[in-house]
């Protein structure tokens, strides 16, 4: 076995070892700490494999080990093992790493909860961890789509972690149903993908209807699980979670999976070109309308989970205009500095016990290294140069502009401007001006969550440079180019957060901000959601549960009923009478002998 | 069917049938049992007749001579005291008259339809040909034999053994009358 | 005689049997049936003996012994059931209800 090989087994093999202890040694769980060092000490471990895998060049070389998965007559329906190339490093070394940050960023965080809550909290990291991995070493789709439910899964636990405040709970069901019913399209693309080619891996030439119809159903539960409109209501619901968690799943990595999964399926996607122009305007049109959004949320989380939403609209507009380096790139970026954003938001929140800005305010004095890094994240993502979201998002840009017309250029360039409007008004609000009431005795965090902080600003500001270096992997060129583009993209940058620095310091609103926030409060998309999931879905499985209980059970009972009524009727042949049983005997033997006359 | 048969036919019938008939039909127990005794001795002679003397005579001599005297004693004991001869009702007349029919015309007919002429007639083994096997080809089955005999003779002295006599003061066993016909 | 005709006669007693099986009330002459039937059964034995040379007759001999042994203990059931109930009509032995 290949040391490579170790390598990766290691970043499955021990959260997943981490997970099982915690699972199955009560005791160590509900003390609180144990857990928590078995689900570090397990991404330390996975970090580092992955670190070590990054620095082997692995251009043009992949690495494919499998065994063969649900034996059926010898031969396996599946496969499952570890593809490493130069896709699924970097993901891997993205995900363990910012898992770290945050897991080391909980303990401070979560220490509010009570010892089981704790333990409990800590095993569910683990156990994502090593989903989340499953999912980014698969080898072929159908282990994608087994990580991939149980990330789903892992989201519902954390997402309700507090299930006893009801709107955690039904925030998590709300996330875990509408990602379930996308995932449906994983499910069927799975089946098409079987019955045409007899197994379930992207690396293959299809007949051009099949492919987009496969294209079409995975993206489906792309559009789940990535939040893109309009399947985008359950991502601000899912800022129920602990802080870390938002950090972790919602942001960086788990709602990344989507994009994820279609730059690994490349080879699929691109013999989908319907489907390619579908993803460019659905994550143009997400990328827009989620940035709208973001401007008028006043709870700091759902700003960010807002942004969250439309970013990952811009890296599908990447990947429909046939970019899945550009698209990946900022998936990458991304990753980091809105990881450091949530972080830092946590902190803030932890300072004020607050998630709504009008508590905060003048938090810049106060909890500086929580401001810096911050505003580090935040110019990041408004696209200033030279960070890190500024690379990556003049990587989509200049995708999108060349290979797919100028309405969806525009329209992102514009969104890059709301971009940074709304961060500049998230700074604004947060750290400079009067602190509010609340804020008056905030102070800055522990060093156990500000270390977490300033590990990720430095990929957050120096990420860039790794572009080319990824774009080489995946057979793509990177350069730093001074054209049209970029400098628009900056200029965009720049202004929107000149502008909002301006309006919101003095106090003042922007224009349409109230139209912005009607439309917020009516909330049509998730109204109709509400409205399918109680009118439509509750009332068929009432109808389910109907044929459950009266059908089905009602089968069964009815076999027992009737075995019973049998009985009633034949046993009055049971007289107890010596003469009936006589004659009994020679009505068997008249029988026998008739049988046998006849046979 | 031959004048032979025919003959062979009525004469058993004398012999055995009647009494056979008898037996089942009578509403007397006490000549119910005389009726046994005369179907057996009956087939004693129908066994003489087919060459088989000795079995002729241990017929007589365990069958009429043993059961039939076990049997009078045996109604003779369980008599009602008011001294009337035992009488018995047969009840279920039809549906016996239908099965001994559907009996006897399977078998019959199964009877009638094989082809029989191939045996021939022949002599049965003698006497002591019958001892020799006795106590050679089937010595297991007469050891067994004794053995349940044996046990025949243990568990009936075992079953209608007086039990304690009974306590003071105590009655005995009620007279029950009972309903005619209750089969259902 | 014949064979045919030996075998038709036991055939008709068996049938005899199993007319008084089926119709008598007093235990005594239900065992009365079941003797006849048994000796249709040896009579049976004993024609294949002469016609045919089947081994009837030692057969015969212990099926002799076995009813005998029945009757013996058939005979003690009687005494049983007349003593608990006073009398021999199978109907008091009901107790096996269903």
């Amino acid at each position: 076995m290949s040391p490579s090989l170790v390598l990766a087994l290691v970043t499955l093999g021990a959260p997943l070892a981490a997970a099982l202890v915690s699972v199955l040694v009560p005791p160590l769980r509900h003390r609180g700490t144990p857990s928590a060092v078995l689900t570090i000490g397990a991404s330390l471990l996975a970090t580092a494999a992955a670190g070590v895998l990054v620095g082997q060049d692995v251009a043009g070389r992949a690495i494919r080990a499998t065994v063969p998965w649900m034996l059926v007559q010898g031969r396996g329906l599946g496969e499952i093992g570890v593809r490493l190339d130069a896709v699924s490093i970097p993901m891997l070394a993205v995900v363990c790493g910012v898992a770290l940050a945050v897991q080391v960023y909980s303990l401070a965080y979560m220490h509010g909860e009570t010892h089981r809550s704790y333990g409990r909290y800590f095993t569910y990291h683990a156990l994502f961890l090593f989903s989340m991995n499953t999912l980014v070493l698969a080898p072929d789709l159908l282990q994608a789509f087994a990580g991939w439910e149980l990330v789903g899964l892992v989201s519902y636990l954390l997402i309700g972690f507090h299930f006893d405040r009801p709107s955690a709970a039904r925030a998590a069901v709300k996330a875990f149903w509408m990602t379930k019913l996308a995932d449906m399209g994983f499910l069927f693309a799975l089946l098409l993908l079987y019955s045409r080619t007899g197994a379930f891996s992207w690396d293959v030439a299809l007949r051009p209807e099949v492919a987009e119809a496969v294209a079409a159903l995975v993206f489906i539960a792309v559009m789940g699980k990535s939040a893109q409109f309009p399947l985008h209501v359950w991502l601000p619901d899912a800022m129920e979670g602990p802080t870390p968690v938002s950090a972790l799943l919602h942001a960086a990595t788990m709602v990344a999976a989507g994009v994820y999964l279609v730059v690994r399926a490349d080879p699929l996607f691109t013999q989908a070109h319907w489907v390619q122009g579908g993803m460019l305007w659905i994550g143009t049109l997400t990328a827009v309308f989620a940035a709208l959004l973001g401007l008028v949320q006043t709870d700091i989380k759902r700003v960010l989970a807002y942004s969250t939403c439309s970013q990952l609209g811009f890296m599908v507009a990447a990947l429909g205009a046939g970019s899945a380096f550009a698209g990946y790139f900022h998936l990458g970026t991304h990753a980091f500095f809105k990881a450091l954003l949530f972080l830092g938001a946590g902190s803030v929140i932890h300072a004020v016990h607050s998630n709504s800005m009008k508590d905060m305010g003048g938090l810049g004095r106060k909890m500086p290294i929580t401001a810096a890094t911050f505003a580090v994240g935040a110019l990041s993502l408004a696209g200033v140069p030279p960070f890190s979201g500024f690379a990556s998002k003049d990587a989509i840009l200049t995708a999108v502009e060349g290979r797919a017309g100028w309405i969806p250029w525009a329209l992102l360039l514009a969104t890059a401007f709301l971009t940074a409007f709304y961060m500049g008004r998230v700074l604004v609000l947060t750290f400079l001006g009067k602190p509010s009431a609340a804020a008056a005795h905030a102070h800055e965090s522990p060093p156990v969550m500000t270390g977490p902080l300033l590990a990720l600003a430095i990929p957050t500001v120096a990420g860039g440079l790794l572009g080319p270096w990824l774009a080489r992997g995946m057979g793509e060129e990177m350069h730093l180019h001074l054209g049209l583009t970029p400098v628009l993209a900056s200029v965009a940058a720049l202004s929107g957060l000149t502008l909002s620095f301006l309006l919101y310091s003095r106090g003042r609103e922007a224009p349409l901000a109230g139209a912005i926030a009607a439309l917020d409060r009516a909330s049509i998309v998730d109204r109709t959601w509400a409205f399918g999931y109680r009118g439509v879905l509750l009332p068929l499985s009432g109808v389910l549960r109907w044929v459950d209980r009266y059908v089905v059970d009602g089968l069964i009972n009815g076999l027992g009923w009737g075995t019973l009524e049998v009985g009633t009727v034949v046993r009055p042949l049971q007289t107890g009478r010596t003469r009936d049983y006589a004659l009994a005997v020679v009505i068997g033997a008249l029988v026998l002998l008739v049988l046998g006359a006849w046979s | 069917m031959s004048g032979a048969e025919l003959g062979f036919g009525l004469l058993a019938f004398l012999l055995v049938g009647f009494p056979a008939i008898r037996v089942v039909t009578s509403t007397d127990l006490v000549r119910a049992v005389l009726w046994l005794a005369a179907t057996l001795l009956g087939t004693a002679v129908v066994y003489g007749l087919l060459h088989a003397p000795f079995l002729a005579g241990v017929q007589v001599l365990t069958y009429v001579g043993g059961v039939v005297t076990l049997m009078i004693f045996g109604v003779m004991v369980t008599r009602k005291y008011d001294g009337t001869t035992v009488a018995i009702d047969g009840t279920n007349r039809l549906r016996g008259a239908l099965a001994a029919l559907a009996f006897f015309g399977l078998v019959g007919s199964a009877v009638v339809r094989t082809d029989l002429s191939q045996l021939g007639a022949v002599e049965p083994p003698s006497t002591q040909d019958l001892a020799f096997a006795l106590l050679d080809r089937y010595l297991i089955a007469f050891e067994v034999a004794s053995v349940l005999l044996l046990a025949a003779i243990i568990s009936a002295v075992v079953l209608a053994r007086r039990r304690d006599p009974l306590p003071e003061g105590a009655e005995a066993p009620e007279r029950v009358a009972l309903r005619e016909g209750s089969v259902p | 005689m014949t064979l045919r005709a030996l075998l038709l006669v036991a055939t008709a007693l068996f049938a005899t049997g199993i007319y008084g099986l089926v119709t008598r009330r007093q235990a005594v002459a239900l065992l009365l049936s079941i003797e006849v039937m048994a000796n249709a059964a040896n009579l049976v034995f004993v024609a294949f003996a002469r016609f045919g040379g089947a081994p009837g007759h030692p057969l015969v001999l212990f099926a002799l012994a076995i009813t005998v042994a029945e009757v013996a203990v058939g005979l003690a059931l009687v005494l049983l059931l007349y003593r608990r109930h006073g009398d021999t009509l199978l109907e008091l032995a009901s107790e096996a209800k269903g």
